[in-house]
């Protein structure tokens, strides 16, 4: 069967051809041709369209073409499901979905940029998914030091050694970014997420997560994002006459009720009994 | 000039034959051998020996082998020390210090696993990193949606 898609692959226009022809359709031919001629070109010659708008085999809401040919074909093998949020992650720019997909995205933009034919860069691209097969069925959750027990002593020693010293030690750069990420959501509606701001900041969430607190008023990131939230809400109560309700949306909160809550657990008091008691009225 | 480490390589002694062949030695010829062979081979050919314990070119405190060839040869691309990151990170395990680290450990296992022989995965490997440095070069801010067209 002959499959055609637009050229210049990257992930999800040879993840697929990988699945296609390792478990769908091992005599399978996959064409590449330029984005207009795909739909045209499918009719002419009765290929399958796939990882264009408007076909069969296309992306759903949130879901990318990979993921619609394992639920098509009833594609069930773990590994296979365990590669789709990766897949769909590195295609979809959603890092944050699985801890592989940067490295995808980076290792198949690399590709993309070294290869100019499509046809080579299948070939590699499919050396990459089977590598990446085996270590879903084979090999996840196996840990890869050289000298396991040395790495941990060295890592124990440093970070030993990093506590005597932290107090002189310089932030990392990341906090500083991070204040002005922060900075910026202030002025929207300080919506962020520990996810968005770890992939903006390149950094993994976990680790975020570990150290914000060491770097931010020894608050998670939750508190310290509340604590703003609720510094905003006590400025807007002083200087504006907006509603209950419009300070609520204005700081992020999903709804009144809510934000009543904790700003009584914040202050002791309702945002309503706060603004009656107001000086200077 | 020759350069020796031990069989079945997987992250560190595949990016270091990448980063020796661009950056440090063009003529370079790889050998992988049994682990216990490596430092006699080494001065019997002679050889280099690196990523082995007790050789010149080797793991130093928190850093890989790799980070030992950009300090000694004082290599300052910044494409390769962030290159260096990542790698440190699949090698030695800490997948935070790179948010690419954990995609490069799960192809590079795989790849180790499907490959019988070294000098095929290395021949794949010098690929994969080819590309890596490409997009630390090239393509770090692209962002990639599904907008075709």
């Amino acid at each position: 069967m002959q499959w055609i898609t637009r050229e210049r692959p990257k992930i999800d226009r040879l993840a697929c051809p990988w699945l296609i022809l390792r478990f769908i359709d091992p005599a399978a031919e996959i064409l590449y041709v330029p984005t207009a001629e795909v739909v045209p070109t499918a009719e002419r010659t009765g290929a399958i369209p796939f990882d264009v708008p408007g076909v069969e085999f296309s992306h759903y809401g949130a879901d990318c073409t990979f993921d619609y040919f394992l639920k098509k074909y009833a594609l069930t093998d773990p590994a296979l499901l365990a590669m789709a949020p990766i897949v769909r992650g590195a295609d979809t720019d959603n890092h944050a979905l699985a801890q592989q997909a940067a490295g995808l995205w980076a290792i198949s933009a690399g590709l993309a940029h070294n290869i100019t034919d499509d046809q080579q860069l299948l070939q590699q691209g499919r050396v990459l998914y089977d590598a990446l097969y085996t270590w879903a069925e084979q090999l996840q959750g196996q840990p890869h030091t050289q000298q396991p027990e040395e790495q941990l002593l060295v890592q124990v020693y440093t970070a030993y050694l990093q506590r005597t010293q932290d107090k002189n030690a310089p932030p990392p750069a990341w906090t500083a970014q991070l204040r002005e990420l922060i900075q910026d959501h202030l002025d929207t509606n300080l919506s962020l997420r520990l996810t968005e701001a770890a992939d903006a900041l390149q950094v993994n969430p976990s680790y975020l997560s570990r150290e914000f607190a060491r770097y931010f008023d020894d608050l998670s990131f939750g508190e310290y994002i509340r604590k703003l939230r609720i510094e905003k809400a006590l400025q807007l109560l002083d200087t504006t006459a907006y509603s209950m309700g419009e300070i609520a949306y204005l700081t992020g909160f999903s709804d009144q009720s809510h934000f009543t809550r904790i700003f009584k657990q914040h202050t002791g008091q309702s945002p309503a009994a706060y603004r009656k008691k107001r000086p200077g009225r | 000039m020759k350069w020796i480490t031990r069989e079945r390589p997987k992250i560190d002694r595949i990016a270091c034959p990448w980063l020796i062949q661009n950056f440090v030695d063009p003529a370079a010829e790889f050998l992988f051998v049994p682990p216990e062979q490596v430092l006699a081979q080494a001065a019997a050919l002679p050889a280099i020996a690196y990523d082995i314990a007790g050789a010149d070119y080797t793991h130093e405190g928190e850093s890989c082998t790799f980070d030992y060839i950009l300090k000694k040869h004082r290599l300052t691309d910044p494409a390769l020390h962030q290159l260096a990151r990542i790698v440190r990170g699949a090698d030695t395990d800490r997948f935070e210090l790179a948010p690419q680290a954990a995609g490069l450990w799960a192809i590079s296992a795989g790849l180790s696993y499907n490959c019988a022989d070294d000098h095929e995965q290395l021949a794949i490997g010098l690929k994969l990193y080819d590309a890596l440095y490409s997009w630390a070069r090239h393509v770090p801010a692209e962002r990639h949606t599904w907008t075709p067209g």
